[in-house]
């Protein structure tokens, strides 16, 4: 034949081309590991009482100021903190720390792992404060933060703090600006594996004016929804509802205006003077209202064009007691769990459409689900035997806040992750990193 | 005729197996204008006619020993001639029976010494006895090392540029007129120098005697120089094995020896062996081992007979009148034998390059003067010029060159190509140094091809980054040289070979080479188009001679040190041939003889780059391997275009037309069939190839393979088969009708023209800004190179903007430089793992681990995840130290450095630590630890004792201190300097044997030599 040989040539390519797409073995350019970051619960400070809900017995823990890396299983759903700070290895599912003063006020807050920044808006330096922010560095190096103070006089000079590997440091919130009222709090760690809280605990003479935990967020934004804010509805005779009282900072360098948008069981309105109200750059602004729903909870959603960070601030009333509760903003909803033991949190979801799966382990082990719906705002209890509640889906652009009451008093609970799912690049070692 | 003058003239012609010149020597001496008073022949027992002839010619003979010397035979003579009256002026002429005076020769001589009765001895100026017009002596001397020196250039054509009476030091005793009285006073010719040098050596004499010795020019004679030009066999007393050329280097260094002042004398036996050195390498070059023994010999036999020169030294002394200063004028100035010398080889090398061709002249008759008076000027246009395409093309790709590297004029790196160091002799240290600081530490042989650079560098002055940029820059224009040289075999016609030589230089894989620094695929893409021209016929590879196949072997060899995919191909390509003559059968003298010629061009040039071609056998992936670093290849579909891919490659949207015209080309009915059969075959294994990932040179993460060294192959057979198709196509498309070769040929030509337009246009836009850059900021921060000897744990995102990935190595304070990625060591697998647990926050013990290894600091190069920064920040062991613009570095807690002691009570100490070795003081018994990877040849002593080496729980080398004292800690390189002289000594075998044979003398035609 006359074209064998180029047709055995031609063959022979692609054969070769054949074989070598078929048996690449050329392997990825990097790989990942997976893994939870262990999570840290505030500590509890004298006078007070902690107990932190967890989702299964098994879940190992240690108290921060353990040196070893040792840690042990809790052996129960809900555990008693009497001083430290705990390093909890939760493998997903969030734990919740409760602390309350008797007679006082309670709040709540996630353990959660290390953060690169938060803000924290809420506390007052005045004559009342008895607040405390707290910075817990759960590392095995030495840790610097910097905290930098907003009030509604001016932005304050930014204060540095060295913690110890494995510490954690209280201090009281009025030094970061001695005598002002309104207070935003930023807290930068520049190194370190740092977690920050604050706790405003109010009280006049002897007389406690209540107290919660000042939940944080992580970054300012355009848009920011605070999806449970509680209405604490005026008993049969009573005028006044609860007041409430928007906090609201712009960190940047530009005067920017905002609309506040009340969603509610009963629509959703901009109350009056909300509407483009303007407020001073670096400048803490504080604003009053009241509006009239019938729900015992709603959400607000304040947006702007430059970003801001807000939290309201809900008066409330129990047993006589004067109490408050801290609002702050949450993230867009994902799927996520929480543990919830010996709690019953009412959770708020805002946003435009919702619907929500959710998922609640007892604690004899069942699994129930829910799906949540609705428009602006729904509300959904979790059942009093619960453990955990799981986020299984959320339709988009809803959020969601827990709000609990307890003998002591009211607090709020962002539902967010507080350990979220960090995937690591597995390294190569490669000498190429040695050249330009 | 009457004789007029005063003087009396004695003609002593000694003969020696001279049968062959003699009739014309008695004819000259016949037929001189002012003939000789008396003529005696002193005959050295000839064994040829000469006897008959001298009796023939009635001239008086005095019978002599065969191993008479030429001094001897004169005595001889001389103690016959009647006794010397005082007053007179008698005369000897010396004649040689191969050399024939001219008629006015005597009568010449004479004339010039009339008026200098200072003079004892003169001598005509010597004419070749075949060429006459040849120039060859017109007064003699001697060169330091012992050459004869006449001052006169090879070959130098007469034409009366050296005529004149001249003072000299000596004139050849051929035609030589001497006083016989002094003659005799100074004893005659030394003994000792039975033939050659012995004139040099009389003249000396004759010179620190208060006397003169002139050449003049008017007196001419021919002289075959028979005897140094071995026409005859010498036998003189003390010519040991009848060699010439011994007897002549013997006698020279006698001369010197003999004759200099004493305090010369250490510095004249140094300047004689080496240059006798200098030589034998020469001759051994050139193949002759006799003269290069001669040369060696010479020097050898005085040495040992040191009393000779003694005697001889002390004898000289009783006539010396005159210092021995005042020969110093008649002795050549080195810069005169140095530019000689250079002049000389400059020769042979345009001999070489630009061989003479004989041209027709055309006779004056023929041309029109006047005509020229009315013809216009032709002036330079360059319009003319540039349609020449040749200039045309080169100046185009010179022009796309400079436009595509505006980024690349300074030092280079990037892509696989790491920064050069400063100076050649860097590059030499690591080519020979047997332990390396790399990581933590390698005792990988280094790759051969950093020798090659090194010594490219010395033509740069020693400066390695210079050569790189112009290497880098010159790169595409050599390429483009190359194909042509070997295109323009395939084609007479330059409108096809320069445009293919064009695109062979702008082809995928030269871009991609050039933007990503590939230097191994660079060189072979000038290499490759040399092989087919050395070795032109491959098939019947017998017709070659063991030369070509050697000098193929050096270019291979060259090749195959800067990639072993070399050793692959030629495993392909020779395997296949074999296989081709087993099955055809072939009658077993021819089939070896094919044999071994074929294993030679394989197997040779693996050999030459030992030991790391032989380390290859057991770490394979080696043989996939290029210098720099390991970067990634593009994907198979891209590699079947020809397209090698990976960083600064050609889009995939530019495709070439290789594929296409190899695949017409094996269709083919012509001679294009063949390459691309050779192209379809390269490509293939390319495409294999390109789906392996290979582990090598630091990189412990599987990377694709570059295939571009086996695209050179497909490139070039591609390049070569079109030019084989485009020379006869025209014919053939005019002459026949429309059919599928118009379409074919279109179309190859619209894809052709498409991927010229879109390579130029990518390259000299896009293309600039490929991995390959000048001046690049370095890694690492200089606070951290300040602190020697420490190694730190670098840290980076790398990669493309998509594709980053978190990458890291040990650095000993510097970035890396050329041949450190090709000795570099994998990861020590607990290295590994803390660096993992390092990133991804679970590493509570990185910081013992990294201590261990002596890793004092980590550093994570900006830009880099804050998030991993603060987990680093979070880890127990690590104190952060600073953090700027060029990233943050953290100290590692803990005891540790290079060489860490450990005493009995578990106390650790850091040593200090040199380089590689080091010496310092223990203070006590313990433990040393070294901190680098486990290898034989570490060694400690104290007291002259090696301590007991072991490995640690770390595979670190740990030696057990018994007392406290001064230790040593050294490397032994023993092994690898055994290596580098076995690679020296297989250099220079295959350099002799590729370089051209020298002849010996009586090898050499008459014709060429007078």
């Amino acid at each position: 034949m006359k074209f064998e040989k180029p047709f055995l040539f031609l063959s022979a390519l692609i054969a070769s081309f054949m074989i070598a797409s078929g048996v690449t073995t050329v392997s990825k350019p990097s790989n990942y590991s997976e893994s939870y970051p262990v999570v840290v619960c505030p500590p509890t400070l004298k006078g007070l009482t902690s107990q932190i809900s967890i989702s299964s017995r098994k879940v190992q823990y240690q108290r921060l100021e353990n040196r070893s890396s040792k840690t042990v299983p809790f052996k129960a759903l809900r555990f008693p903190v009497t001083k430290d700070s705990l390093v909890i290895s939760a493998q997903g599912t969030t734990p919740l720390i409760w602390q309350s003063r008797a007679g006082s006020w309670a709040g709540g807050t996630l353990c959660s792992g290390p953060s690169s920044a938060a803000w924290f808006v809420g506390g007052t330096a005045n004559v009342t404060t008895r607040g405390r922010l707290i910075l817990v560095n759960s590392g095995l190096s030495d840790a610097i933060v910097d905290i930098q103070s907003y009030t509604e006089n001016a932005k304050q000079p930014i204060k540095s703090v060295n913690l110890k590997s494995k510490s954690f440091m209280q201090f009281s919130i009025d030094t970061l600006a001695p005598g002002d009222k309104a207070l935003a709090v930023h807290v930068v760690p520049r190194s370190g594996r740092v977690n920050a809280f604050m706790i405003d605990e109010q009280g006049a003479g002897l007389k406690a004016l209540g107290g919660d935990f000042v939940n944080s967020y992580p970054s300012a934004a355009k848009e920011v929804v605070i999806p449970a804010i509680p209405n604490q509805l005026p008993k049969k005779g009573e005028k006044a509802s609860s007041l409430h009282t928007l906090r609201i900072l712009t960190p940047g360098d530009v005067n920017t205006t905002f609309t506040l948008e009340v969603l509610s069981a009963d629509g959703s309105f901009v109350p009056v003077g909300m509407s483009s109200r303007s407020i001073d750059a670096g400048v803490v602004s504080e604003f009053s209202f009241k509006p009239k729903i019938s729900a015992s909870a709603f959400a607000v959603r304040i947006t702007s064009p430059e970003p801001i960070v807000a939290s309201i601030s809900s008066s409330v009333t129990l047993s006589g007691r004067k109490d408050f509760v801290w609002s702050t903003a949450t993230p867009p909803l994902t799927p996520m769990s929480i543990a919830v033991t010996g709690l019953s949190p009412l959770i708020a979801f805002a946003g435009d459409s919702i619907a929500v799966k959710v998922q609640t382990k007892l604690i004899n082990g069942k699994t129930i689900s829910a799906v949540v719906k609705g428009s602006d705002i729904a509300t959904w209890r979790v059942p009093e035997n619960a453990r955990s509640i799981t986020i299984i889906s959320s339709s988009k652009g809803v959020f969601a806040g827990a709000l609990i009451a307890s003998s002591n008093g009211y607090g709020f609970i962002p539902i967010q992750n507080g350990s979220a799912l960090t995937r690591v690049e597995v390294p190569n070692s490669n000498i190429r990193v040695l050249n330009p | 005729m009457a004789i007029t003058d005063r003087h009396l003239v004695t003609a002593i012609v000694v003969t020696h197996d001279g049968e062959t010149w003699l009739p014309a020597v008695v004819a000259a001496l016949a037929s001189q204008t002012r003939p000789a008073d008396q003529i005696v022949a002193v005959d050295t027992a000839s064994i040829d006619s000469s006897t008959k002839l001298i009796k023939a010619a009635r001239i008086a003979l005095i019978a002599a020993d065969r191993d008479c010397g030429f001094g001897d035979a004169v005595a001889l003579a001389v103690a016959k001639m009647p006794k010397h009256i005082e007053g007179n002026s008698e005369w000897i002429w010396l004649i040689h029976d191969d050399c024939a005076p001219t008629p006015t020769a005597l009568e010449k001589l004479l004339e010039a010494i009339d008026d200098r009765p200072q003079v004892a001895m003169v001598g005509p100026k010597l004419l070749g006895w075949h060429d006459r017009t040849h120039i060859l002596e017109a007064g003699i001397s001697i060169a330091g090392n012992g050459a004869r020196w006449t001052g006169l250039e090879t070959d130098e054509y007469d034409q009366g540029q050296h005529d004149g009476i001249h003072d000299v030091l000596s004139v050849s005793t051929a035609g030589a007129l001497i006083r016989r009285d002094i003659f005799e006073e100074l004893g005659g010719f030394d003994s000792n120098l039975s033939l050659f040098r012995d004139d040099i050596d009389f003249g000396w004499r004759a010179r620190v005697a208060g006397h003169g010795v002139i050449a003049t020019t008017a007196a001419v004679a021919h002289h075959a120089q028979a005897s140094a030009s071995e026409r005859r066999s010498v036998d003189v007393n003390g010519a040991l094995l009848h060699r010439p050329l011994l007897l002549d280097r013997r006698n020279a260094a006698y001369v010197l020896l003999a004759n200099s002042s004493w305090w010369m004398i250490p510095w004249l036996s140094i300047q004689l062996l080496a240059s006798a050195m200098v030589r034998s390498i020469g001759y051994l070059l050139a193949k002759l081992p006799g003269y290069a023994a001669d040369e060696l010999l010479a020097v050898g036999t005085l040495i040992i007979q040191p009393a000779e020169i003694v005697r001889a030294r002390k004898f000289r002394k009783t006539k010396r009148l005159v210092s021995s200063r005042v020969i110093s004028s008649y002795i050549p100035p080195r810069w005169s034998q140095i530019r000689l010398s250079a002049a000389r080889i400059a020769e042979v090398i345009r001999a070489k390059v630009i061989p003479v061709t004989e041209s027709s002249s055309v006779s004056v008759l023929n041309s029109l003067e006047e005509e020229d008076l009315l013809v216009p000027t032709q002036r330079f246009q360059i319009s003319k010029l540039l349609k020449n395409p040749a200039i045309f093309g080169f100046l185009s790709l010179a022009i796309i060159t400079l436009i595509q590297s505006r980024n690349r004029f300074g030092a280079l790196n990037g892509g696989a190509l790491v920064a050069s160091p400063s100076g050649a002799r860097d590059l030499w240290g690591i080519y020979f140094e047997s332990w390396h600081q790399v990581g933590m530490g390698s005792s990988a042989a280094s790759p051969a091809w950093l020798a090659v650079v090194a010594l490219a560098s010395t033509l740069f002055l020693g400066k390695t980054p210079l050569l790189i940029t112009i290497f880098f820059l010159a790169a595409p224009l050599l390429i483009m040289w190359s194909g042509h040289s070997f295109l323009r075999k395939l084609s007479n016609n330059q409108f096809i070979t320069i445009p293919a030589s064009f695109l062979y230089a702008l082809s995928p894989v030269v871009l991609a080479s050039v933007n990503s620094g590939r230097l191994a695929t660079l060189v072979a893409l000038i290499i490759a188009p040399q092989i087919p021209m050395i070795l032109s016929d491959w098939k019947q590879v017998e017709t070659n001679n063991w030369r070509r196949i050697y000098a193929l072997t050096i270019l291979l060899a060259v090749l195959t040190s800067f990639t072993l995919i070399t050793t692959l191909a030629s495993l392909g390509v020779i395997g296949f041939a074999i296989f081709s003559d087993y099955n055809e059968k072939l009658e077993k003298p021819l089939f070896l003889a094919r044999l071994y010629k074929r294993l030679t061009l394989l197997i040779f040039p693996f050999v030459l780059v030992a030991p790391y071609s032989f380390e290859a056998l057991i770490r394979p992936s080696r043989f996939l391997a290029e210098p720099g670093l390991n970067l990634a290849g593009g994907s198979t579909a891209l590699v079947l275009s020809g397209n090698p891919g990976g960083a600064g490659s050609l889009p995939w949207w530019t495709v070439s037309p290789i594929l296409l015209l190899l695949i017409i080309a094996l269709f083919s009915s012509s001679n294009a069939r063949s390459f691309a059969q050779v192209g379809i075959s390269f490509l293939s294994a390319a495409v294999l190839f390109s789906s392996l990932s290979i582990t090598v040179h630091g990189n412990s993460a599987g990377t694709r393979t570059w295939v571009g060294t086996f695209l050179v192959g497909a490139t070039l057979a591609s390049v070569a088969a079109g030019v084989v198709i485009l020379d006869r196509l025209r014919t053939v498309l005019i002459a026949s009708n429309i059919h599928y070769r118009h379409i074919l040929a279109g179309l190859l030509l619209i894809i052709t023209s498409l991927y010229s337009i879109s390579s130029v246009g990518w390259s000299i836009t896009a293309g600039a800004d490929s991995p390959v850059q000048s001046n690049m900021k370095g890694v690492m921060p200089a606070f951290l190179t300040t602190e020697a000897d420490t190694k730190t744990l670098v840290l980076r995102e790398v990669g493309a903007e998509n594709s980053k990935s978190i990458q890291y190595y040990i650095s000993r304070g510097e970035d890396i430089s050329l041949g450190e990625p090709d000795v570099a060591p994998g990861q020590v697998r607990a290295i590994e793992i803390a660096a993992q647990e390092l990133i991804d926050g679970s590493g509570i013990n990185s910081s013992q681990v990294f201590s261990s290894y002596g890793i004092k600091y980590v550093f994570v190069k900006n830009p880099f995840s804050r998030n991993v920064i603060r987990t680093i920040d979070g880890l127990g062991g690590f104190a952060r130290t600073s953090a700027t613009s060029a990233g943050v570095v953290w100290r590692v807690t803990g005891v540790t450095g290079r060489i860490i002691f450990t005493a009995k009570d578990g106390t650790r100490s850091v040593l200090e630590a040199g380089e590689v070795g080091a010496r310092t003081m223990v203070y006590g018994p313990g433990s040393i630890t070294l901190t680098e990877t486990f290898d034989r040849s570490w060694q400690v002593l104290q007291n002259g004792y090696r301590l007991d080496r072991a490995k640690d729980e770390q595979s670190l080398p740990q030696f057990q201190v018994k007392e406290a004292g001064e230790i040593s800690l050294i490397h032994d390189g023993t092994i690898r300097r055994a290596w580098l002289s076995l690679q020296l000594i297989a250099w220079t075998l295959a350099i002799i044997l590729a370089a051209p044979a020298g002849r010996r003398k009586r090898e050499i035609s008459v014709k060429e030599l007078a």
